[in-house]
C-alpha cells in the first residue's frame, strides 16, 4: 500500500463480523473492550496483504484454500509469551482437585503420570514440578512422571537447560525463586538440578499419529495455546492423539482463552471451582 | 517417591494393536463387540483408502461417541468421491447427532463436495437443503456466496432461506444486497426474516447501525 | 434480572432472540453450538435455556440430555426451537427433556408468551 493513501478504519459492525469468524475458528473471543487492539492488528495486516479495505481482506481471509492468512493473523493476535506460573489457577485447579481425584482411584503403587505439550523452553513443565512440590500435600506418597514435549528441538535443548531471564520468573514468589534456581552473571537463573532431572524431555509432533503411538497412560496433559494454531482437520487429529494419549478419566487442560467447544465432543465438560477443564470419559 | 523420571513416554500399551493390522483384520475388528477395538480399526484404516463405503456403513449403526469420531476422522483423511457420496445419504438419518457430525466431515471435503451442491440445494425436502446450506456455510469455495444467492432468489421454505441469509451475513457482497432487500416481501414480511435481512445486510456493508 | 442462555450456531438467529429477550429486560448470553452452551451453562447460573437442534459439535437433543443429567442445572426450564416440524421432532425434544418445542420461526410475541411462563417473570 502507498504511504501516502489513508490509514483504512474499521467500523463497529466489521469488528462484529470480524470478531464472530475468528471466534469460530479459533475459540478465542474478543470483548469489546479489545477493540483497538484487534483494531490496530487488523490493519496492519490488510496494508501488509495489500487488500486496501477490510472487506477485500477478509474476502481473501474467508476464502484462501491455504489458510496463511488466517494463521499469520492468529499469530497476531495471540500473545505467546511464556513464563513461570502462567495461569497459575489452573495449577492451582490440578493440586486442588483433579489429583484429588486421580489420587482417589488410583493404588499407592501406580504412578501419577502427567505431560506437558507443547513445552516450549521448559516454563510450564518446571512450574508443574514446583507447584506440585509446594502445595500438593500428597506428592511425596505417589511416583509422579512427568514429561515434557515440544516439536521444536532447539526449544528443548534450551528447556533441558533451563536457564532463564529475570522476566520469564517475574511472577515466582521470591523464597521460591531462591529455593528452585540458582542465580547466574548476567541476571540469569538456572532450574536446579534436581528439577531438570527429573523433568523427561521429548521430540513429538502431536498430529503425527504414528508418532504419538508412544505417549498413553496420562493422567493429565497440559495442552496450552497449541490446538488454536492447528486447521480443522489437523484438530481432529490431534484431539485423537490426546484421547489416545489419556487414561480413561485422565484431564486435559487448554488455555486460557480456549475451548474443546470448537474442537471436538470427545471429552466430558468438568467444572471445577478453579476452572474449567475436559475428562476422557472412564 | 515423589518426582521421578522416566525413560520412555509410555507406560504401557492398551490399545488393542496386537490384533492383525492388515486390511482384512480392520475390516473384521470393525464390526468388533469392543468398541476400543473397533475405534483402533477405525482410525487405522485410514491407511486403506478403499474402504470408505465400509467405514460409511459403520458409521451409520455405531453408537460409541469415539467409534464415530474416530470413524469420521479417517473417512476426513481419505476424501474424495467416494467418501462424499457415502456420507450423504446421511444427512436424512433420524438421527440428529449424526446428520451434524456428517455436515462437519462434508464441510472438510470441499473439492469432493462442491461438485454436488447444486443438486443439494435442489432436494426437494426443505430439511436436506438446510443442512446443505450448512455445509456450505464453512466450505472455503469461491462459488459459495453465488449458491446463497440464487437460493434466496427461488427457495419458497423460509427456514432455508434465513439458514442461507445467515452465512450471506459472513460471505455475502454488495451485489447481493438488492435480493436481501427484497426477501421479506415474499414471506409476508416476517418479523423474523425482516430481522435477518437488516443484520445481514448491515453485515454486509459494514455500516454502523 | 433474569438470564437466558441461547444456543444456535446461526449468528442472526441468536442475535433475534437477543433483541427480543433484551427489549423486554432480559439478560442474555450466547453460545454457537451445543457444547459451547454446556461449558457456558456448566460456568453460569440462567434462568432459561434456549435451544436449537441441529448444531455441530454437539446437536440440541444430546445437549438438553446433558444437562438434565447434571446436577448443578438440571432444573432449568428448556424451549427447543426447530425447523424441522415432524411429530417425531418434537417427541425426540420431549424425551431429552425439554419442556417445550417450537418451530421456526418463531414470532416475538410468541417467544415473549413462553419465556414468562417459563421464567415466572411477568414482565414490564
Amino acid at each position: 500500500m502507498n504511504p501516502s493513501e489513508p490509514t483504512p478504519a474499521i467500523s463497529a459492525e466489521e469488528f462484529r463480523k470480524f470478531r464472530d469468524f475468528f471466534y469460530r475458528k479459533t475459540g478465542i473471543h474478543f470483548e469489546d473492550t479489545k477493540r483497538y487492539f484487534v483494531d490496530k492488528r487488523l490493519i496492519e495486516r490488510i496494508q501488509a496483504t495489500d487488500s486496501d479495505n477490510f472487506r477485500n481482506y477478509f474476502v481473501m481471509l474467508r476464502f484462501q484454500a491455504s489458510g496463511e492468512e488466517l494463521q499469520a493473523l492468529i499469530n497476531l493476535m495471540t500473545v505467546n509469551e511464556t513464563y513461570f506460573f502462567r495461569e497459575e489457577y489452573q495449577f492451582r485447579c490440578l493440586v486442588n482437585s483433579i489429583l484429588p481425584e486421580i489420587a482417589q482411584r488410583k493404588g499407592r503403587d501406580e504412578p501419577i503420570r502427567i505431560w506437558s505439550v507443547p513445552s516450549s523452553s521448559g516454563e510450564e513443565p518446571y512450574s508443574l514440578a514446583i507447584y506440585l512440590l509446594e502445595h500438593w500435600p500428597r506428592v511425596d506418597e505417589y511416583d509422579i512422571e512427568l514429561v515434557a514435549s515440544d516439536i521444536d528441538t532447539s526449544i528443548l535443548e534450551k528447556a533441558r537447560q533451563g536457564c532463564y531471564d529475570k522476566r520469564a520468573v517475574s511472577h515466582l514468589p521470591e523464597p521460591l525463586l531462591r529455593k528452585y534456581f540458582s542465580a547466574l552473571p548476567n541476571v540469569q537463573y538456572q532450574i536446579s538440578d534436581d528439577l531438570r532431572h527429573s523433568v523427561e524431555f521429548t521430540q513429538v509432533n502431536i498430529t503425527d499419529l504414528s508418532q504419538m503411538r508412544g505417549y498413553r497412560d496420562f493422567d493429565v496433559v497440559f495442552c496450552r495455546n497449541l490446538l488454536i494454531y492447528f486447521d480443522d482437520t489437523s484438530r481432529r487429529v490431534a484431539a485423537e492423539a490426546l484421547f489416545n494419549a489419556l487414561r480413561p478419566g485422565g484431564f486435559i487442560c487448554l488455555g486460557h482463552s480456549e475451548s474443546m467447544s470448537r474442537i471436538t465432543p470427545l471429552f466430558k465438560v468438568r467444572k471445577f471451582p478453579e476452572a474449567i477443564v475436559y475428562q476422557k470419559p472412564r | 517417591m515423589s518426582l521421578v523420571k522416566k525413560n520412555h513416554a509410555s507406560s504401557g500399551n492398551a490399545d488393542h494393536r496386537h490384533l492383525p493390522r492388515d486390511r482384512a483384520g480392520l475390516l473384521r475388528q470393525l464390526q468388533d463387540a469392543s468398541p476400543d477395538i473397533r475405534r483402533w480399526a477405525a482410525l487405522d484404516l485410514a491407511a486403506f483408502p478403499d474402504t470408505a463405503e465400509a467405514l460409511c456403513a459403520r458409521l451409520e449403526q455405531e453408537t460409541g461417541l469415539p467409534v464415530r469420531e474416530a470413524l469420521l476422522t479417517t473417512l476426513i483423511k481419505i476424501g474424495g468421491n467416494a467418501v462424499v457420496k457415502g456420507l450423504m445419504p446421511l444427512l436424512r438419518s433420524e438421527d440428529a447427532t449424526l446428520r451434524n457430525e456428517v455436515i462437519e466431515a462434508l464441510q472438510q471435503l470441499p473439492e469432493a463436495v462442491s461438485p454436488y451442491m447444486e443438486t443439494m440445494l435442489r432436494d426437494p425436502d426443505p430439511d436436506y437443503r438446510i443442512f446443505s446450506i450448512n455445509v456450505l456455510a464453512n466450505l472455503r469455495h469461491p462459488q459459495a456466496p453465488a449458491w446463497l444467492q440464487a437460493v434466496i432468489e427461488r427457495d419458497a421454505d423460509i427456514n432455508v432461506c434465513a439458514s442461507a441469509v445467515d452465512v450471506l451475513a459472513e460471505v455475502g457482497g454488495p451485489e447481493t444486497v438488492p435480493v436481501l432487500t427484497g426477501l421479506p416481501g415474499r414471506f409476508d414480511n416476517d418479523p423474523f426474516m425482516q430481522f435477518c435481512v437488516q443484520a445481514t445486510i448491515r453485515r454486509i456493508q459494514g455500516h454502523d447501525a | 434480572m433474569k438470564r437466558v442462555l441461547v444456543i444456535d450456531d446461526a449468528t442472526t438467529v441468536r442475535l433475534y432472540y437477543r433483541q427480543i429477550l433484551e427489549a423486554q429486560g432480559f439478560a442474555v448470553e450466547e453460545a454457537g453450538n451445543g457444547y459451547e452452551g454446556l461449558e457456558k451453562a456448566l460456568a453460569g447460573q440462567f434462568d432459561l435455556y434456549v435451544v436449537d437442534v441441529n448444531m455441530p459439535k454437539m446437536d440440541g437433543y444430546t445437549l438438553v440430555r446433558t444437562i438434565r443429567q447434571e446436577p448443578a442445572i438440571c432444573a432449568g426450564p428448556v424451549i427447543m426451537i426447530s425447523t424441522e416440524t415432524q411429530p417425531q421432532d418434537a417427541n425426540a425434544a420431549y424425551l431429552a427433556g425439554a419442556n417445550l418445542y417450537l418451530h421456526k420461526p418463531v414470532r416475538p410475541d410468541t417467544l415473549m408468551l413462553y419465556v414468562r411462563l417459563l421464567t415466572g417473570e411477568r414482565g414490564s
